[in-house]
């Protein structure tokens, strides 16, 4: 957890001070949070802003203007061309390696957000915030990242107060909710995570993917991308890992993985992969319904 | 089992509770389940293990769109090899994490001028405690996790995905010109051929797949076919799903029951229980 | 229809042998496998059958509104071809019919004045040995769900084949100018509605006639389609779909369905 101080806005102290309650939950899930003894707080939300400048030289973070940006810890692998001549523009050496820095203020930008929504609940009484709904805009022209995570805060009716009064967090609501309590789980946090992954191609990436392998070194006409493919894997693999290292033994639920690419010039990739999902934990054990009982409807 | 219904606020208060409570060992997995699937696969006995992804892609040489004829072989081997690749890891990533198997893989596909892409993300499963299996006897397929267990109630196996493609050059001579020569109300037998050639050849694909995998049939074959975006006159057809076999010596019948309900087409509040009641 | 052998692609043969030798192939839905396995039916193989069809036409401001029979035939003809292309790959695996067919029509951007015409579906077979081909001696076809299917079962009654009735026409310029002097009002446009009553009834009467030489009870699932593929507004091919049936010897005895009410959409 982040070292940053509850610095809420004025006015989110009035709001979250009395009154009716604001809530983001739609009709039905509001109705299904009162079915389950869960009454809403009022609607809260942390936002942070990361400087995200791309590689130029006011970066604060890491330059990585060739291949060797990669830091000391972090995936990396190097790709050595198998070509005996080497002109000037031949890419002889490439190399995938791991945005440590941007992976690590991504995971801030989240957690200052989140522990932004969580103070606001916190500071509501509330016991848990349900229905979270996250975004990590991009705001180019100025050069940054703004998180924003909100939802709404809810009190258990006759419940306990969670432990060290910190509220649990879960981007269900609604039947959702409802039937991941009753199959025994209960949310402790929401979890996310991104990899980032840069490629930086070497000659035989950088002709396979302009189409002319085969043209070059006799190179068969269809061949696997390896380097590209192991950048993509190691991505996905990546962010699995940093997740599972939030979960402390607990488990994700319905998570998703979202993988992007962004092309940096010829054969170059920049791959992020952003991963969450619910972490939850079993407090009773599994009751399997019965199998379902087949139907076939009429009209 | 229980068939009582379930007070959802004292369970609710009994979860806030169990909180404050040390967590139980060997809780710990990942899943791109609901939590309906999941509540599914655990009535058959099985439970999620691990999100699992493989991913390939293949470089296609330069200038194979450009209009030839017939078959543009090349494309469709690197599909299939693609697919191949990718379906390994996917296997790999399963078994090591003590999967049995991978339902509701997503299928991602990407034909580009230059390279065909495949993306496989799923959750892998397995019979509830059950002790990691050789990577040579874990399955792939994307089946939903309810489709997985409807056909395992039914007494049959999923062993594996079956893929096949194929990529064809529209015949050279353009239609038009064609046309000039014919009169109306006419059947265009060159292209038709082509067109018809091709799809055929990307199910025989599928189905040759499907036979060394071993099963003795493919369910819910998907088919997708349509000409490239960077290049018109090419035309790609592909064909999917999962291929099955029966466990025991006979399909298990399960009876539906005909139902009449009694809903109206307006969203119901009531949460309700999921045992009835 | 065409009474030319319909010649398959090379392709085929070698399939439907894979087909023959024991491996199954089928895109219905697990829910609908599962349906036909209980009224004892197992697939076979996907089959398909296709045509691309000069289908342009040299458009004229026609002062009346009328069907352009050389198009209709077309239309007609290709899917007849697309279909019984499917129907021969299902009679060489030895089906008794085809469920879940479905009709498609592709466009390319190499073919302006000419459209593909593709039939697709699942070959099936009664398990019990019993042929149920249709009284043409044919495998049945239809374009019921896997679900419709069973339903359909179950009352005692037997698909015989899809029928179409297909009529192309074309809504006349002058017509409409003339009548759009009293736009504004609300009132029906009498040459306009004509129109359009007419062609849908050509379309409907030809569906039933070929209902009828199949010696069919009934029609089930009947609809409606309206297509101007790449004709402009003013031309519009009206398709009536449906699936003939037979009632089945024997009394059958529905059963009696239950009520529910779901608490899942």
């Amino acid at each position: 957890m982040p070292d940053a101080p509850a610095d809420l806005p004025e006015a989110a102290d009035r709001r979250l001070g009395g009154g009716p309650f604001t809530s983001g939950l739609s009709v039905p899930d509001f109705a299904a949070c009162l079915q389950m003894g869960l009454e809403p707080v009022g609607y809260v939300q942390g936002f942070c802003v990361m400087q995200w400048g791309w590689y130029g030289m006011n970066s604060p973070y890491r330059q990585a203007l060739g291949p060797y940006g990669g830091g000391s810890s972090g995936y990396l692998e190097n790709y050595q061309c198998p070509h005996g001549m080497v002109s000037a523009e031949h890419r002889a050496w490439g190399q995938n390696y791991e945005q440590t820095w941007i992976e690590q203020a991504w995971g801030q930008g989240f957690a200052d957000a989140s522990h932004r929504m969580i103070e606001e609940a916190t500071a509501a009484g509330a016991h848990g915030i349900v229905g979270v709904v996250d975004s990590a805009e991009r705001l180019a022209d100025l050069g940054v990242l703004e998180f924003h995570l909100r939802g709404t805060a809810v009190r258990v009716l006759d419940g306990a107060p969670p432990p060290g009064g910190r509220p649990w967090t879960t981007y269900l609501a609604g039947q959702r909710l409802a039937k991941l309590i009753e199959a025994g789980y209960v949310p402790v946090s929401v979890a996310a995570a991104v990899s980032s992954v840069r490629v930086w191609a070497y000659c035989i990436t950088e002709y396979q993917l302009g189409g002319s392998a085969g043209t070059w070194g006799g190179g068969p006409g269809v061949s696997e991308v390896t380097q590209v493919a192991s950048a993509r894997m190691a991505a996905r693999q990546i962010a699995r890992e940093q997740v599972r290292s939030q979960l402390d033994g607990d488990a994700l639920h319905g998570a998703q993985m979202i993988v992007s690419e962004d092309e940096v010039g010829e054969g170059d990739q920049e791959i992020q992969c952003l991963l969450r999902g619910n972490r939850v934990r079993r407090f009773k054990d599994f009751d399997p319904v019965p199998v379902p009982r087949p139907t076939v409807r009429l009209g | 089992m229980t068939t009582a219904p379930i007070d959802l606020r004292a369970e609710m208060r009994r979860a806030a509770q169990a909180l404050h409570e040390p967590a139980r060992p060997g809780g710990s997995m990942t899943s791109d389940l609901s939590i309906d699937e999941e509540l599914i696969l655990h009535s058959i006995g099985w439970e999620p293990v691990e999100l699992v992804a493989g991913v390939s892609l293949f470089s296609v040489p330069m200038g194979v769109w450009n209009w030839g004829q017939g078959e543009i072989s090349s494309a469709s081997t690197a599909y299939a090899q693609a697919f191949e690749k990718a379906s390994q890891r996917l296997h790999r990533q399963c078994a090591r994490a003590g999967g049995h198997g991978v339902v509701g893989v997503h299928i991602d596909r990407v034909v580009g001028r230059h390279h065909i892409d495949i993306s496989l993300l799923g959750t892998a499963v397995r019979p509830v405690g059950a002790a990691p299996v050789d990577n040579a006897r874990v399955f792939v397929s994307d089946l939903s996790a309810r489709d997985f267990t409807l056909l395992e109630t039914a007494g049959w196996r999923a062993l594996g995905l079956a893929v096949g493609a194929s990529f064809v050059y529209a015949p050279r001579r353009s239609i038009g010109t064609t046309l000039q020569q014919k009169s109306q109300n006419v059947e265009l037998t060159n292209f038709t051929e082509a067109m018809y050639s091709a799809r055929e050849s990307a199910m025989e694909r599928m189905q040759a797949s499907a036979i060394r995998i071993g099963g003795s049939g493919v369910v819910e074959v998907k088919v997708t076919e349509g000409p490239m975006d960077f290049a018109g006159h090419a035309v790609g057809f592909a064909a999917w799903g999962t291929v099955v076999t029966l466990a025991g010596d006979v399909h298990r019948t399960l009876s539906p029951t005909m139902v009449v309900p009694l809903d109206d087409p307006t969203v119901a509040f009531d949460v309700g229980s999921l045992r009835g009641g | 229809m065409s009474d030319d052998p319909q010649e398959l692609p090379e392709a085929t043969a070698h399939r439907l042998e894979e087909l023959e030798h024991g491996l199954f192939t089928s895109d219905l839905s697990v829910n609908e496998f599962l349906l036909i396995k209980e009224v004892g039916f197992h697939p076979l193989g996907f089959v398909m059958g296709s045509s691309i069809y000069h289908t342009g036409i040299q458009t004229r401001r026609w002062g009346q509104s009328q069907e352009l029979t050389k198009l209709t035939e077309a239309m007609y003809n290709a899917r007849e071809l697309a279909m019984s292309r499917m129907e021969e790959e299902a009679a060489e695996l030895g089906a008794d019919g085809v469920v879940g067919v479905r009709l498609d029509v592709n466009y390319y951007e190499w073919g302006k004045d000419a459209a593909e015409f593709i039939a697709v579906g699942t070959a099936v077979k009664a398990e019990s040995g019993v042929s149920h081909r249709n009284a043409l001696g044919k495998p049945f076809t239809s374009d019921l769900s896997g679900q419709d299917f069973w339903t359909l079962m179950q009352t005692g009654y037997i698909p015989q084949g899809l029928v179409m009735g297909t009529c192309v026409y074309h809504i006349a310029h002058r017509g409409l100018g003339q009548t759009l002097g009293s736009a504004g009002q609300n009132v029906e446009l009498p040459n306009f509605t004509q129109a359009l009553y007419e062609a849908r009834e050509l379309a409907m009467t030809r569906m039933q006639d070929e209902a009828g030489r199949l010696d069919a009870s009934g029609i089930v699932g009947v609809r409606l389609e309206e297509k101007s593929h790449q004709w402009g507004s003013h031309t519009i091919e009206f398709l009536s779909l449906g699936t003939a049936v037979m009632k089945t010897a024997g009394e059958v005895t529905l059963p009696t369905p239950t009520t529910i009410i779901s608490l899942d959409n």
